[in-house]
């Protein structure tokens, strides 16, 4: 069923594309959630309130969808032969197909408050889905993750959405745009706070390092299928998203804009750098794909930072081809794993030859992941300025990250080990397809994204062509990437995975260090504040309780004792009190 | 004068409605909120009942007469004018002239969610209640004082009324607790009975205060809580308001009793104190300070706004902290109650309405969560984070309402909660934007404070060595069921089923319809004024 309705969507969407290739406006549908008269005075825009369900397609709407939805039917046809022993069948389809309607929401969605709606949705879901192992304590552990780092981020984006109400008294994005610069009382510090809670909030949906912690955390407790959802689908939402939030960050100032380009090529060159710290295949991958992705993200804020420039969009064109790529590496890899029975490169091998389409399609999907940008950065990045420097150097990293993960596993020999003998090794039948496919879509969307019509497509404007030699040298930097992991793994293989596990440990041991230090210096001793405080506030009213019942033991003994000795006890008592008190009468 | 008396006179009649309105219509409505469950539990208290024979015919006669109330309240949900600025149902007879004390009842917006919430808190509370063995017709007599005293708080616009309606409240929820609680069931009771009563006295000393400097003639809302007191009065008066609402809702510092009566009392009177029984607190801050004394509202919003921060964050931390899973429970239903407090602070409209719209929403998620942890423990049978592991398989249904009691914490989409926290910060951010992000910080402790509860108590390894489990039964799933319907249906239809394709209502005009009435004119001394053009941008 869930195969079934994904696939009608899938059609749906293509016979909207269609529909929408013969006109040049977009489709936009309104329908009133709820709209509340608020106040009869005051500024018009806050006197009443309500939430529209705007429902705004246009080619990339289509176009995003389409991505989504191939990387679902993939993932979908997967679990159905890899999952088999996975529990909660049923459960995990249901979510999956929710989690598509959650999809389709943010990409049509034109009013913030409905956007917020259903990426919250979809981000409850994602938190479903990742932690879809129940009993399993690791997973249950690590998926925790999954639900508390997303939600600090999406309440970024709430923050940042209720600050722009409050100056703006809308959330419509037709009726706020136009009026950023002229509704009154508008400043542009306003409006740089806005932009950092927006972009906060979309970054941790887009797993930009460090914020993709919520991705590597689950990626091997969760079911492969689940884990490769959440990173390809999250990546186009979040980043069609941004595209559309970009103008109100654009509206603010130069520096705001520098801000977010510098975060981008910091994560760009922190998260294919740290994958190669470790021998855990797909959180490699993972990490790979997460800086692919934040080198096309620093291409779209770059595109928005160079006023007279329109080439924002070929940002969003490469995630659209590098989500299919990672998806298509995250069930290729998981086919090699779970068919040799380990996470760790280092125990892996051989696969080439004993599991050629699994490798086949993990070598498709990491190349497609490293060229993928390649385009983008043709569009919108001179290679000789200083962000060109920056992401050449990301760029490499990603080639060589992904690399990496293919020649372990593909070549070298397969070591026997305990409980495994390396001639069982073999495809499943059934899933084979899928990774396969994946790559092929990652490779269309790739070579669609360097042609500048396809641009043209995507936001209605006019692109000029990258020149031919931009793309090679972008293509070519890729290349080194590959050759020198090549040349790396052809020296020694064991030699570069020793050094990339020692690195693991230290990088685990660091990790510790640091959350050792939050923990010790700043969790613990506020938690045990609130404890502390839990137990003292009753135990303080306990005794005041006490006291209360003393004071009124007293008052009974003192109402059953004999009324002269008491009144004999009191004027001895009240004298003494004033012989002390009164001046010259004890002194 | 006597109660007959009281009943049979005629009491003021209610403004005109427009022609159509009124299928049904009665001048005591708001009585038969209050006086019905009295008359029940008084019938309930004189039959005979010998050795327990008929302890599941007052089951069914506490359940049915919830029932009738849901129906008489649905009704009147219906048939409310939701564009009148004044007090509906309204019924008005001299009780005290001397003193001028008057028996008002009326209800508006807010008064009508508050009555809405009580209805369904009522059935769920019965429900939640089936399982009680011992002194049967005890429980349910004190069930139902507690219901009717709460509904007479919510009703009442006399404040004499209103101090005697909220100070009932407490003695049936004590003896509730004390005769029907856990293993520390006395100390509860008695810091349940010292916190309410801490803020009933201090209740009655605002209510004294507004009544000496108003000229000593009257206790009714509508002179008591003039706007043209002078500041220095609003201020003082506001104050002694907001302590008695923190010891209700609570608020931190004041919410001493809330973990030890949350984590010791049955299930259903749980469901009666996170309910409905603590909104009180919040609802007495819109009617006194943010309706009542604007002046002071507004120069006591940062304070509101620092108790909102207190509360959420230590709320978050607490349950982080704690090993017991009704401590858990009783923190994080803390959390709605800062939430609520938070729209007050920003003492916007939006803010307001949204503040109003949480109560409701507050309302169910605390007690949803409060309940399930408690109905959880019971069916585990232990109430140690350190033994409960990995139950979501063997307990499926209370998995799913735990999560769903998680997510309405949260504020997550389809549910109402969301609503109402969209509203709330949305409104806080133009005058509390501190307050409004240091709320949004508690709110992700919270939500971290879920992710360990929900790794640790369903989706971890199961613990061997744990007593055996059983999920719910069908009376406890229904009447967790029914919090959590009530949060999902005013979540996907805030305004009110319609007609597809129609403006044209379904059965339901709507919460947020309905709950419009009289909030315009509270707010109306919180609009900001219109701002003029700037000629250029400003840094």
């Amino acid at each position: 069923m869930a195969m079934f309705g994904t696939v009608v969507t899938l059609l749906l969407t293509l016979l909207v594309t269609w529909a929408l290739t013969r006109r040049s406006t977009p489709y936009v549908a309104t329908y009133h959630y709820f709209s509340m008269s608020i106040a009869f005075s005051g500024p018009q825009n806050f006197q009443t309130f309500g939430i529209d369900l705007v429902l705004h397609v246009d080619h990339l709407t289509v176009v995003a969808l389409l991505a989504i939805e191939i990387c679902m039917i993939a993932a979908i046809g997967w679990h159905q032969v890899m999952g088999r022993s996975e529990p909660g069948a049923a459960r995990f389809h249901a979510v999956l197909t929710a989690l598509l309607f959650a999809f389709t929401g943010i990409l049509m969605s034109w009013d913030l408050a409905e956007l917020f709606g259903f990426w919250a949705i979809g981000g409850a879901l994602t938190y479903l889905l990742l932690a879809h192992r129940w009993g399993l304590d690791q997973a249950a552990s690590r998926a925790r993750v999954a639900l508390a780092l997303p939600f600090v981020t999406d309440l970024s984006l709430l923050c940042g959405i209720a600050w722009l109400y409050a100056r703006y008294g809308t959330q419509n994005l037709a009726t706020l745009l136009p009026i950023l610069h002229t509704n009154p009382g508008w400043t542009v510090r306003s409006l740089v706070v806005a932009a950092v809670l927006l972009f906060i909030g979309v970054a941790g949906r887009l797993a930009l390092w460090p914020v993709n912690w919520w991705i590597t955390q689950t990626v091997v407790t969760a079911p492969p299928a689940a884990s490769a959802v959440a990173q390809s689908a999250w990546s186009v939402a979040a980043i069609v998203v941004l595209y559309r939030l970009m103008p109100i960050a654009a509206a603010s100032n130069q520096q705001t804009l520098r801000a977010f380009v510098s975060a981008a090529l910091v994560a760009a060159v922190a998260a294919p750098l740290l994958g190669l710290f470790g021998n855990e295949p797909r959180r490699a991958v993972a990490m790979v794909g997460s800086g692919a992705v934040a080198i096309a993200a620093a291409v779209l804020l770059n595109g928005f930072s160079v006023q007279s420039s329109t080439f924002a969009i070929a940002g969003v064109a490469a995630v659209l081809a590098i989500s299919l790529a990672r998806a298509g590496a995250m069930l290729a890899m998981s086919n090699i794993a779970g068919a040799m029975r380990t996470d760790d490169l280092a125990e892996m091998g051989d696969a080439w030859r004993r599991m050629r389409a699994s490798s086949g399609a993990l070598l498709a999907s990491v190349l497609v992941t490293a060229l993928a940008v390649s385009g983008a950065l043709a569009f919108g990045i001179q290679s000789r300025s200083y962000n060109g420097f920056a992401l050449g150097i990301a760029l490499l990293l990603v080639a060589i990250g992904g690399w990496r993960v293919f020649l372990g596993a593909a070549f070298g020999p397969l070591r026997r080990r305990r409980a495994f003998e390396p001639d069982r090794v073999r495809e499943t039948p059934g899933a084979l397809g899928w990774p396969y496919w994946l790559a092929v879509a990652g490779a269309a969307f790739w070579v669609a994204s360097l042609i500048a019509s396809w641009l043209n497509f995507l936001d209605g404007q006019r692109h000029a062509a990258p020149s031919p030699g931009a793309i090679v040298v972008w293509v070519a930097i890729a290349i080194v990437g590959l050759a020198a992991c090549t040349a790396t793994f052809a020296l020694s293989k064991d030699g570069a995975l020793d050094a990339s596990a020692t690195a693991g440990r230290w990088l685990g041991r660091a990790t510790a260090v640091v959350f050792g230090v939050i923990a010790r210096f700043l969790i613990a001793p506020v938690t045990d504040i609130a404890r502390r405080l839990g137990d003292w506030i009753p135990e303080g009213d306990g005794a005041l309780g006490r006291v209360a019942n003393t004071s009124g033991q007293i008052a009974l003994a003192a109402a059953r004792a004999p009324a002269l000795p008491v009144v004999i006890v009191l004027a001895v008592v009240l004298a003494i009190v004033l012989a002390l008190v009164a001046p010259g009468v004890a002194r | 004068m006597t109660l007959l008396t009281i009943v049979m006179q005629n009491p003021t009649p209610t403004p005109a409605s427009p022609a159509g309105a009124g299928i049904f219509s009665s001048p005591i409505l708001l009585s038969l909120l209050i006086w019905l469950p009295v008359l029940v539990s008084v019938a309930i208290a004189v039959i005979p009942n010998p050795r327990g024979r008929y302890d599941t015919l007052i089951k069914q006669i506490a359940f049915f007469t919830n029932l009738g109330l849901v129906f008489i309240l649905f009704v009147a949900y219906n048939q409310f004018e939701s564009f009148l600025p004044t007090m509906q149902y309204e019924e008005k007879l001299d009780w005290l002239p001397a003193i001028g004390v008057k028996y008002h009842l009326g209800v508006d917006g807010p008064g009508l969610v508050m009555l809405v919430l009580s209805g369904l808190i009522g059935v769920a509370s019965v429900l939640g209640s089936l399982n009680v063995r011992e002194r049967v017709r005890a429980y349910f007599v004190l069930l139902l004082l507690a219901q009717s005293s709460v509904n007479g708080a919510i009703v009442a616009r006399d404040m004499f009324l209103l101090v005697f309606f909220w100070g009932a409240s407490a003695i049936p929820l004590t003896l509730l607790v004390l005769g029907w609680g856990g293993p520390r069931h006395s100390a509860a009771a008695w810091r349940l009975f010292g916190y309410w009563g801490f803020g009933t006295a201090v209740l009655a000393a605002g209510v004294f205060t507004l009544y000496a400097v108003t000229g000593g003639r009257s206790f009714d809302m509508e002179t008591l809580l003039k706007p043209g007191l002078s500041p220095r009065i609003q201020i003082v008066v506001s104050l002694i308001m907001i302590v008695a609402a923190a010891t209700r809702l609570p608020l931190f510092p004041l919410h001493g009793w809330i973990r030890d009566v949350l984590a010791e009392a049955p299930p259903g009177v749980v469901v009666v104190v996170a309910g409905a029984a603590s909104r009180l607190g919040a609802f007495l801050l819109l009617r006194t300070v943010i309706a009542g004394e604007p002046a002071a509202g507004h120069l006591l919003s940062p304070v509101l706004a620092a108790l909102a921060v207190l509360t959420v964050g230590f709320a978050g931390l607490a349950a982080l902290r704690t090993i017991d899973i009704r401590h858990a429970g009783a923190y994080l239903a803390m959390v709605p109650g800062g939430i609520t407090v938070l729209g007050f602070a920003a003492v916007s409209p939006l803010g307001i309405a949204g503040s109003v719209l949480s109560l409701f929403t507050g309302g169910l998620a605390a007690a949803l969560i409060a309940a399930v942890c408690a109905t959880l423990s019971e069916r585990a049978q232990s109430r140690s984070l350190l033994v409960l592991s990995g139950l979501a398989p063997r307990m499926p249904n209370l998995a799913w309402l735990l999560t769903i009691a998680a997510l309405a914490l949260l504020g997550v989409p389809l549910l109402a909660s969301f609503v109402a926290e969209v509203m709330t910060f949305f409104g806080a951010f133009k005058n509390q934007p501190i307050g409004a992000f240091a709320v949004a910080g508690g709110l992700a402790i919270s939500a971290i404070a879920l992710a360990v509860l929900l790794r640790r108590v369903l989706f971890g390894a199961p613990n061997t060595e744990a007593p055996g489990v059983s999920d719910s039964s069908l009376n406890e799933t229904w009447y967790l069921g029914l919090l959590a319907g009530g949060l999902l249906w005013v979540g996907l239809f805030p305004g009110g089923p319609k007609i597809p394709g129609t403006e044209v209502p379904l059965f339901d005009p709507g919460l947020l319809n309905q709950m419009t009435a009289g909030i315009s004119d509270m707010a109306s001394p919180y609009v900001a004024p219109v701002p003029t053009p700037s000629p250029g941008a400003s840094q």
